[in-house]
């Protein structure tokens, strides 16, 4: 079972942000995809949760995705948007509790609240959503998220969680503990995408990197065959370099000059 | 993971209380239908009817007159217009993410103004047949074509490859309200003594015209709405975080922006034809009960339908009451009562007053 777009073309009046991108995400796996700001990273991530016109061909476990009516899309992936904005002034676990419209759970379930604790904030169910600093939103988010695809596995088929920067506004233990969640989800028999700023946070939790640059993928493999200092420092246009600790083959990215 | 019992059993949630809240408001509104059966102009009272009726005697023709000839029609049709107003702002607001949407935003209350004027002052100038169709109920009909069409015409003019840009509806709403207006002027300019004095008292607002006639015509159309929109509760609570996530979470974003539109131009469109311009319902009630119960669209619809009621009942008794035996237009009681409340209410939510 896979998450599979393949030759996507996506363009915003005359620029063209993706120029024939394909990516194969397997279930039980954690698929990360970096590149420079403006690389397409999300817009990629849009086409494949059918939020944007593209051109090419998605398919979700094995059927495709156009033509599926939202609910049914619904049923099978979450997305977590890279920043989100509420309207009216809900409580935290009202806005977890939206998410479940199309779940396997109604609202009444405990689901909501495991999902809340899941990120650690259910002592925070009856505060103002919009009264939460960003970081503390942005995990309300993902427990919105985790509530709508609870079991990582329904009735034999894997569903997914497609995470845009799940990471960008949180402090460090929370970005371990994000991480953490992504990986038990994978482990558990569901997939994850994820878009990703963080070279070391990548290395450290996916099974597959994809580096996008200029709408094109550049390299797909795992985090040791791509992250490369070569791969990284002409993707990026800056030096980088990849250690390795000893010990452990996960290798970890030191920042060094600000040009190639 | 955090074993659950750490977590304890599920909360309450705001929900779960307010639903509740709909049979305390149903009593509400019964009790205000007493009222407004019982006060008028005239000293016919309700319970006296009542009484008359229990005991098998027979109404005097005066009595049958004022009590289901005017108070009946009068009540029913208020029920109808204050909830058609409050639920269609309810929705709007839902469907543009904003508290202050107004039903009128849909382009019905310009379009169904121009349709009022034009029969007004351009009634006698029309075919005789339409004349003949329509009776006395040319400004109505009017008013109530002119404000669906102008919806759908906002609607076409915002909808491009299947989806319906809200930004553009707003913006374009403005553009045709300003043409409406333009319109209306030149109409205003070319009108006589008595056709500007009945347009004066259309755009303020009354229930002085109900009838079942109105009744029949504008009923069956709000019922419907109402019916229909709420039904959009969950959807609309999707829309609350956006169009992109509405759509991931499973809602059919598209189809819930074609049903609260068309059904809001429905409910809008008829409760301004029979009863004119009346303001202020569809901001300040679902305001309030956001206020007091909190934003769930699946208890705010229904519950907007039920305050819009007992509120326009009120109001109406007020306009009924305040000079007797003549009345005030409602839409000048809801304005004067409405404004200072909304303004109070935006005022204390801003820290700016202790009250």
């Amino acid at each position: 079972m896979s998450f599979h777009a393949r030759n996507i073309h996506v363009s915003y009046g005359h620029h063209q942000a993706l120029a024939g991108v394909s990516l194969h995400a397997k279930a039980g796996e954690v698929t990360a995809i970096v590149g420079p700001n403006g690389s397409g990273k999300s817009t990629l991530l849009g086409a494949m949760t059918a939020t944007l016109p593209y051109e090419g061909e998605v398919s979700l476990n094995g059927r495709s995705v156009a033509g599926q009516k939202p609910w049914e899309l619904a049923a099978q992936r979450a997305v977590l948007p890279q920043a989100s904005k509420l309207a009216f002034p809900f409580t935290v676990i009202e806005v977890v509790q939206i998410g479940l419209h199309a779940g396997t759970a109604g609202a009444q379930t405990d689901v909501p609240m495991h999902a809340l604790a899941r990120v650690g904030l259910s002592h925070y169910a009856h505060r103002n959503f919009q009264d939460l600093s960003g970081g503390e939103a942005q995990r309300v988010m993902l427990a919105r998220v985790l509530a709508q695809v609870w079991a990582p596995v329904q009735a034999g088929t894997p569903r997914w969680l497609l995470l845009d920067e799940p990471v960008s506004s949180l402090d460090i233990a929370h970005q371990l503990q994000v991480i953490d969640i992504a990986r038990d989800f994978a482990a558990r028999g569901g997939g994850v995408i994820a878009v990703m700023h963080d070279l070391n946070l990548t290395a450290l939790f996916a099974d597959k990197v994809a580096i996008l640059a200029a709408g094109k993928c550049l390299a797909v493999g795992t985090p040791t065959e791509v992250l490369q200092d070569d791969i990284l420092s002409r993707t990026y246009g800056c030096t980088l370099r990849v250690c390795a600790p000893p010990g452990d083959e996960r290798p970890y990215i030191l920042p060094h000059a600000a040009s190639a | 993971m955090v074993a659950i019992s750490q977590t304890g059993l599920p909360p309450k949630t705001r929900y779960a209380k307010v639903r509740s809240l709909h049979w305390v408001l149903i009593c509400a509104l019964v009790v205000c239908a007493g009222l407004s059966l019982q006060i008028g102009a005239t000293d016919v009272q309700f319970t006296t009817i009542l009484f008359k009726a229990a005991s098998g005697q027979v109404l005097s023709p005066a009595e049958q007159v004022v009590f289901f000839d005017i108070r009946l029609p009068r009540l029913v049709m208020g029920c109808l217009v204050g909830a058609a107003l409050a639920v269609s702002g309810a929705a709007m607001q839902g469907l543009f993410r904003n508290p202050l949407a107004d039903p009128g935003i849909v382009g019905v209350g310009a379009g169904a103004g121009l349709g009022a004027i034009v029969a007004i002052v351009l009634g006698a100038c029309l075919p005789l047949w339409i004349q003949e169709v329509t009776g006395n109920q040319l400004v109505p009909v009017a008013a109530f074509l002119a404000g669906w069409g102008s919806t759908l015409l906002l609607y076409r003019v915002s909808t491009r490859n299947g989806r319906t840009s809200v930004a553009t509806m707003l913006l374009a709403g403005i553009a045709l309200g300003a043409l409406a207006g333009a319109i209306s002027g030149i109409l205003v300019y070319v009108a006589d003594d008595r056709q500007l004095r009945d347009l004066t008292f259309w755009g303020l607002g009354s229930l002085a015209g109900a009838s079942w006639a109105k009744i029949v015509a504008a009923g069956p159309m709000i019922f419907l709405s109402i019916a229909v929109a709420s039904y959009l509760g969950r959807g609309l609570n999707g829309l609350a975080l956006g169009e992109a996530t509405a759509e991931h979470i499973g809602i059919d974003v598209q189809r819930l922006k074609s049903i609260a539109i068309l059904t809001v131009a429905g409910a809008t469109g008829a409760a301004v034809a029979v009863s004119g311009g009346i303001g202020f319902i569809g901001i300040v009630v679902p305001h309030l009960l956001r206020l007091a119960t909190g934003p769930d669209h699946r208890t705010l619809l229904i519950n907007a339908a039920l305050v819009g009621a007992i509120l326009l009942i009120l109001a109406d008794v007020i306009a009924r009451v305040v000079i007797a035996p003549a009345e005030l237009p409602i839409g000048i009681v809801t304005a004067v009562l409405g404004a200072p409340v909304f303004l109070w209410i935006l005022l204390k939510r801003r820290g700016l007053v202790e009250l």
